[in-house]
């Protein structure tokens, strides 16, 4: 157990290291310039540029900045260079601001689609099978962003109420209660978004899951001492269809950090995909390396939590 | 069973909890009859976040949409685009011109001349003494001083840090010649007293000693530097307004100006506004509220760089960001404008103050009660970040922002709701196709000519720009007075285009295409991907000319590769693009035949010597008639020349609730409600400041 611990974490910390070499080199290969030092802005001129560049640190070669950008990070002195703001400090807020629509997409897809998926799984190929299969097909295969404006169109011209951002702006002085009632209504819609994907394929493989432990040995055996049919299900079957699931808890970690682009950009929220994409826009390396960064962490994290968690579970496995 | 319940029951108490939250938000009437605070709130709504609101850093647009707000400058345009005075009362303009005594050349009947002598002549001639015709009398008659500079000796260091070097200067003397008015004509017109060759036969190298050999062309370069022979110093003098303060109570003064100006010229700080005070000479603080700016040279379009929104010097000069840097633990001596936290809490005398910015959601600002020009209607103003335009629009229709960036079919769809009204103006900028005159067929006039007449660009506004577009003859903004009205758009006329084709030698062969000598008339039309309307254009032309017979292929690049490949190094036949402008008539980079290279703006390879003058007479007159002139003069002969074909400017357009109106209070001191017109400024919020939202929309008597 504890040499396992062990190599899997050098072997983690080897593969991170590679991780921040190759994001590195990808960023500062792409085309395009930071839009400081962009040299198609006209109302730059060449110096103002190369001091620029010299302040970024840009003209050193690419090994240097390479250290020197990783000891900023490490020493939490990294700053953006669109504001001016350390970066560690605009990535707390914005996780605590996509954090609220990540708990309650999470919420969402897990509690829907476990009844769902189960359901499915009783009711082998019935109507409501079928017409469960159709649906997550249908809401996995529409492109996210149309989805959203689908979603966004007809809620605001029926019912006349704003959806965008975190908060109705300019409410004015109301009740707590109202204020934060407005902001669950504000996130409704981008968690439901953000938990359609999800809801579509975790139903599907609890189906399935379902499916291949009811038809094993000891699910027979249970139906035929007479055991009531819920109870079967229920208690026998599901809680040995669950052990995957436990595994993935660990792998939602990643998910924290990456927060959803598109709807956050569509729904403007303020969270950590559309800062992380708007740097890109602005070839914001400082920021989109650390984001990259840590969530590279968290993936490696995540993986080794859901090694351990199987192990805990699963007394037959021994690493 | 427990199990199934739960699984069951949880996600529906889940989901009713969240779907009840609905009957807690307002809807767009409640947002402002169950809430009156809303009406005193107007929320616009932004694409993009701003980057650094401090007016002489800040390089992108939302940026300067929240600086126009807090901050205030001197001067700014007013509706009819002349300037008013902001923190300035008035100004007066005139000018200090000087030259090097030549002691070499003769003068016209006086024979070799010093100093004394040149006064006196001048003084003879200003008198009436001496025949000389009617415009040098009104240049002499200009001249409110002259004065003898005694000649001086003095060193200057010139060269790069290890080659430095030393040069000796023994300057003769000098005139020093006051003007009333600056006179572009000035040593034009003194040339016709004091002989032709007067001030070009002066030469400054017998009057340097350079340490160091550094060749004759240096040596003339130097020269021409240190001891100019004849020089323009324009003089602006700001008298500020009284009592204004910034938003922290501290009181503007001619010290925040100049501070303003140094802070900009600081290496630094690298302000991207460098260049647009690099004809600043010094700034000079004459009394607390009185500042005197001396140029380098003529250049009349630096006026208009003092709409720049002022620093408070306050809390920004060295001390203060020292002060800072201490505080927040960061080294003084790297600690510099850009890194203080102002950039993110500024302070200006403009009517909103700001309050609040969080990245990517909002920019909040509130009014200020002590603003000069009386205290805004609205009492906050709200600066939203919505990246997507159809969320924006969905927004709008929510009643969460007042004003969004409304595209023209927007427009179309909401043009006859009663809700809304809906306004749109000319912009300032145009689109057009430019030939690059260096290759054939595009080097004959009668070509370029033709080409536009066989494109219908009233078509183009019709069907692509929705009718939200005007035709435009050439380079200068069409509200000013600088646009020549009286020049008509070229007509549709396809038919006269192949009549002029023909003049020019292209005929069409057998199978229907012009030919001339056996070549085709073909070409390449490019323009950059990502544009929808330049894309709709490119189409358009190219199906134009392919109905008479001239063979044109198009390309879409993306924009980089379309500017630094093919634009900036001349590699191209014909391109769409589109100029956006500033008010003034400075046309030097893009026209003027200097400005031809490679990675220059006049990437057409326009060459006319009459234009040539014209620009830089534009751009060194300070008389706005005489300037108007030169700009419909100069109109005229880019219009013949077609080295565009100037299609189209397009019409900003803006849908607004009609609850907002201008509110105004009379000389009896009653309340005046007026309709919201756009102005000639490109923008409908000149009145900003007036505007409020009623509870109800009035009625006005007489609408339009």
């Amino acid at each position: 157990m504890l040499s396992f611990i062990g190599r899997s974490i050098i072997q983690k910390i080897i593969t991170l290291f590679f991780v921040m070499v190759v994001s590195f080199l990808i960023i500062h290969l792409a085309p395009g310039e930071p839009s400081q030092v962009d040299p198609l802005n006209p109302k730059f001129t060449p110096e103002m540029v190369e001091r620029f560049r010299e302040a970024f640190h840009l003209d050193k070669p690419l090994h240097v900045q390479f250290v020197y950008f990783y000891r900023d990070l490490f020493t939490g002195k990294t700053v953006s260079w669109k504001d001016n703001e350390p970066v560690l400090k605009k990535i707390g807020e914005r996780f605590l601001n996509s954090l609220p629509l990540f708990i309650v997409g999470t919420i969402l897809t897990w509690t829907l689609a476990f009844p769902i998926g189960i359901r499915s799984a009783i009711a082998r190929g019935g109507v409501y099978d079928r017409s469960a299969t159709f649906v997550s097909y249908l809401l996995y295969s529409i492109p996210g962003f149309f989805f959203a404006y689908i979603l966004i169109l007809v809620v605001v011209n029926t019912f006349h109420v704003p959806v965008i951002g975190m908060k109705t702006f300019g409410f004015g002085d109301v009740s707590v209660l109202h204020t934060v009632m407005d902001r669950v209504w504000h996130l409704l819609l981008p968690s439901v978004l953000g938990a359609t994907v999800g809801i579509a394929v975790l139903s599907r493989y609890v189906r399935s899951q379902m499916l291949e432990v009811e038809s094993q040995d000891y699910v027979r055996t249970a139906k035929a001492k007479g055991l009531p049919s819920e109870q079967v299900h229920y208690k026998h079957a599901l809680r040995n269809a669950l052990l995957p699931f436990v595994t993935m808890f660990g792998l939602i970690l990643p998910g924290l950090i990456g927060g959803s682009v598109i709807i956050e950009s569509i729904f403007s929220w303020p969270g950590m995909g559309r800062m992380a994409f708007e740097a890109i826009l602005a070839r914001d390396y400082p920021i989109i390396l650390s984001v990259n960064f840590i969530s590279a962490v968290l993936v490696l994290i995540g993986t080794f939590i859901s090694d351990l968690l199987y192990m805990v579970v699963d007394p037959r496995i021994h690493l | 069973m427990t199990v199934r319940r739960i699984l069951i029951g949880a996600p529906i108490v889940l989901i009713i909890f969240l779907l009840q939250s609905y009957f807690w938000v307002p809807t767009y009437e409640q947002q402002s009859k169950g809430n009156p605070q809303r009406l005193t709130e107007y929320i616009t709504a932004s694409s993009g976040d701003a980057a650094i609101l401090n007016p002489i850093l800040s390089a992108d647009s939302a940026s300067s949409d929240i600086e126009s707000m807090v901050f205030e400058g001197l001067i700014d345009y007013d509706e009819e685009l002349r300037f008013r005075g902001r923190l300035a009362t008035s100004w007066e303009i005139y000018e200090e011109a000087f030259f090097y005594v030549n002691e070499e050349t003769a003068i016209p009947q006086v024979g070799k001349a010093d100093a004394s002598k040149i006064v006196e002549l001048l003084k003879r001639a200003k008198t009436g003494d001496i025949a000389i015709d009617v415009t040098v009398k009104a240049s002499l008659d200009n001249i409110r001083e002259i004065a003898i500079i005694p000649s001086r000796t003095f060193t200057v260091t010139r060269g790069e840090n290890k080659a430095k070097f030393k040069i000796h200067v023994s300057a003769p003397a000098r005139i020093k010649l006051v003007l009333n008015e600056v006179d572009q004509d000035l040593f034009q017109n003194l040339s016709r007293i004091l002989g032709k060759g007067y001030f070009s036969s002066f030469d400054g190298r017998s009057y340097l000693r350079v340490d160091h050999d550094v060749g004759e062309m240096k040596r003339a370069e130097y020269a021409r530097e240190i001891l100019p022979a004849i020089e323009h110093n324009p003089i602006v003098v700001f008298r500020l307004r009284p009592n204004v303060q910034f938003h922290d109570g501290h009181l503007f003064d001619a010290h925040d100006v100049k501070f303003t100006y140094e802070a900009i010229m600081d290496p630094k700080n690298l302000s991207p506004r460098m260049a647009d005070y690099e004809p600043v000479k010094s700034v000079e603080v004459v009394a607390p509220l009185t500042v005197r700016i001396c140029y380098k040279r003529l250049y009349s379009p630096a006026l208009g760089t003092w709409g720049m929104g002022i620093l408070p010097e306050h809390l920004l000069n060295d001390e203060a960001l020292k002060a800072e840097a201490i505080e927040r633990g960061k080294d003084p001596e790297k600690f510099t404008m850009r890194q203080s936290s102002f950039n993110r809490h500024p302070v200006g005398c403009g009517p909103f103050v700001f309050q609040e910015w969080k990245s990517d959601q909002y920019i909040m600002l509130d009014r200020f009660a002590d603003y000069w020009e009386g205290t805004p209607n609205y009492r906050r103003y709200v600066y939203r970040i919505i990246p997507d335009p159809l969320t924006q629009e969905m927004e709008f229709y929510a009643g969460t922002v007042d004003m969004y960036n409304v595209q023209p079919h927007q427009v179309e769809r909401l043009k006859h709701d009663p809700t809304y009204q809906n306004f749109s103006g000319l912009s300032f900028g145009y689109t057009y196709i430019g030939y690059n005159m260096r290759r054939e067929p595009f080097n004959d006039r009668k070509v370029r000519k033709a080409l536009g007449m066989a494109i219908d660009v009233d078509k183009i506004i019709r069907y692509v720009l929705y009718g939200q577009g005007e035709r435009i003859t050439g380079p200068f903004v069409k509200q000013t007075d600088y646009y020549n009205h009286r020049i008509k758009p070229i007509t549709y006329d396809p038919a006269g285009a192949l009549r002029l084709l023909a003049e020019a030698g292209w005929r069409r062969n057998k199978e229907g295409w012009l030919e001339k000598d056996g070549k085709r008339l073909q070409f390449t039309l490019i323009t950059n991907s990502g544009n929808d309307l330049r894309k709709a254009v490119l189409a358009i032309a190219q199906d134009a000319w392919r109905q008479i017979g001239i063979d044109c292929r198009t390309d879409l690049l993306e924009w980089a590769v379309f500017i630094q490949e093919r634009v900036d190094k001349a590699d191209f036949d014909a391109v769409v693009l589109g100029w956006s402008m500033g008010i003034e008539p400075d046309l030097y980079q893009m026209w003027h035949s200097s400005q031809a290279n490679p990675y220059q703006l006049n990437f057409v390879a326009f060459e006319n010597k009459e234009a040539d003058d014209l620009i830089i007479k534009i751009r060194q007159e300070y008389d706005h008639e005489q300037q108007v002139a030169y700009c419909h003069h100069l109109h005229e002969i880019i219009a013949r020349e077609q080295p565009y074909t100037f299609l189209y400017v397009r019409k900003w357009t803006a849908v607004l609730d009609k609850r907002i109106v201008i509110k105004e209070t009379d000389a009896e001191g009653n309340v005046v409600y007026k309709k919201i017109t756009p102005t000639k400024t490109g923008t409908y919020t000149f009145h900003f400041n007036k505007w409020i939202k009623l509870p109800v929309a009035p009625v006005f008597s007489a609408e339009g």
